[in-house]
């Protein structure tokens, strides 16, 4: 039976998480500094925030490639110390091994975690349908186009079935109409596979149109500014942005975000 | 027509080549218009009597044993540098102790000449093949290992942390990224290191060795036999070209995936 959710720890939860650059000849940069939030199973979350707020480094802790030096990070009620199975990154310029074919960029971390080949062709393919990328099995990224590059990023981080996509600007080298159609298209997939997503990105109208929530962190140090919920009607479309209701949203987080920005408006 | 199409298509080997021949025709044919003094006529050749020692050397078996000899300490020692330079340049770009502890040694042995090794090699393994081999492995070893590490050194950062988020081990991560991405740089390592082996062969067999055709050129040389003298030079100028060529071969089979240059006008 299942429990009431009010029992149920957070799926993930961040607590308290500091974490200072100390490099030689400079003074050391607090980096994040107190940050907390939680995040529920199946949710999708976007953090926006000043340029150099370390929305992207606190992508990587979750991760697991980059340790705080203090407070708690949790998913499912375990610590996490380092990369895990039950999480994967979609990366902000790719990285795809430039080396490898559409499919074996796909197959990499199914490779990495010893599946048999037979296995992980067959898993790469349903994967290279599901991005719609059927055709270009065999080609080079040097060979696609920056969308299908991020395709293949996305086919790659599902593969290996994890319950939270961590993104890191994933549509930000794209130009304009591409990421219009990257955007409904993750939306599609994420309501089709109830990942639990975590979205950085420069993007007001992306997070608005995405997320459940959207985070605003502060400027360096960065911290949990506020957290601000999206009550729109899901499923989404592109006609949905024009609506006054999404605009309302947008102007909402502006708000908030533009304190942060503009030096001086922050008390 | 199509001799033209010919000609476009092959053009840089039709003038490489051409160029060629018509160097050596002007070479052969110096004794016709000009009378060399009798002092330089004795150091004087032509590529016919070159070719006529060629064959003369082929025949009696004199090349064949030569050529075995220097070829054995060539493959040897660069086969030694290629088994060592290239993990322990891969080691040292991972580790950063092992990187403090070698780099000294690295640098102070890369940066002296080999040469002056020769006579404690000589000393310590006389002059048969094995001395060969260690100043070819000397030679050819640092080009292999310094570039290697490079290579490592310059791996791109993003793709380390997309195989390390998959929970890739170190090893795997070598195999997966770092030796992929460093290849270009072990390459040209490698082009080095075979150009560094062949002088070693050289250098080694004109101070101490009996046989090999590093020795064959210097006792040639001191017998005034200028002819089989220029027989050893032809032979390592093309022994260096082929070997090129295969290192292009195989670079070019390594690297299928690159895309290629855009054509400018």
């Amino acid at each position: 039976m299942r429990r009431p959710l009010a029992k149920m720890p957070p799926f993930i939860r961040a607590n308290d998480i500091t974490l200072v650059f100390k490099s030689k000849n400079r003074d050391p940069v607090t980096a994040l500094n107190n940050l907390s939030f939680e995040i529920e199973r199946g949710e999708f979350v976007s953090i926006v925030g000043p340029s150099g707020c370390g929305k992207s480094t606190f992508l990587n802790m979750l991760l697991g490639l980059v340790r705080p030096d203090s407070g708690h990070m949790q998913m499912n009620g375990t610590p996490i110390k380092g990369p895990g199975q039950e999480r994967a990154m979609v990366f902000q310029e790719f990285g795809l091994l430039p080396w490898r074919t559409v499919t074996a960029n796909v197959e990499l971390g199914l490779e990495l975690k010893g599946v048999a080949a037979a296995q992980r062709t067959q898993r790469a393919m349903e994967l290279i349908k599901l991005v719609g990328l059927n055709g270009f099995e065999r080609h080079y990224p040097h060979e696609l186009s920056g969308g299908m590059k991020q395709r293949v990023g996305l086919a790659r981080a599902l593969a290996t079935e994890p319950e939270v996509l961590l993104m890191d600007e994933p549509f930000a080298a794209l130009d304009a109409q591409t990421r219009d159609l990257m955007q409904a298209e993750l939306l599609q997939i994420w309501e089709r596979t109830k990942k639990t997503v975590l979205f950085v990105t420069h993007s007001i109208e992306e997070a608005a149109y995405l997320s459940d929530r959207v985070i605003v962190m502060t400027a360096r140090p960065g911290r949990t500014k506020q957290i601000i919920d999206i009550n729109l009607p899901r499923p989404r479309d592109y006609e949905m942005r024009l609506t006054p209701e999404f605009n309302e949203i947008k102007s909402r987080i502006w708000e908030v975000l533009k304190e942060e920005l503009i030096p001086g408006s922050r008390r | 027509m199509k001799l033209k199409t010919f000609c476009t298509e092959h053009e840089s080997f039709i003038l490489g080549t051409g160029f060629i021949v018509i160097l050596l025709a002007l070479w052969e044919s110096v004794p016709l218009w000009y009378t060399l003094p009798k002092g330089m006529a004795l150091f004087f050749t032509t590529p016919s009597k070159v070719a006529a020692a060629f064959q003369q050397l082929l025949i009696n078996g004199e090349i064949e044993k030569h050529f075995y000899v220097s070829a054995i300490a060539f493959l040897a020692g660069l086969g030694l540098s290629i088994v060592v330079g290239l993990p322990l340049g891969l080691l040292m770009g991972r580790s950063q102790t092992l990187e403090a502890l070698l780099d000294p040694y690295v640098t102070s042995f890369n940066a002296s000449p080999r040469i002056v090794w020769l006579p404690l090699m000589i000393l310590w393994f006389g002059i048969g093949i094995w001395s060969k081999i260690v100043i070819v492995f000397a030679g050819a070893v640092f080009p292999l290992l310094i570039n290697t590490y490079a290579g490592v050194k310059n791996v791109n950062r993003v793709l380390v942390n997309v195989v390390r988020s998959f929970g890739a081990n170190e090893w795997q991560l070598m195999k997966v990224v770092v030796l992929p991405n460093s290849l270009p740089y072990i390459i040209a390592g490698l082009r080095l290191a075979i150009g560094r082996a062949i002088l070693g062969v050289v250098v080694g067999e004109f101070f101490g060795s009996s046989q090999g055709l590093g020795y064959m050129i210097a006792s040639a040389a001191t017998n005034y036999k200028v002819d089989v003298v220029f027989v050893g030079v032809a032979i390592f100028m093309a022994l260096s070209v082929i070997l090129t060529l295969a290192v292009k071969q195989l670079e070019s089979r390594l690297a299928s995936w690159r895309p290629e240059t855009a054509k400018t006008f």
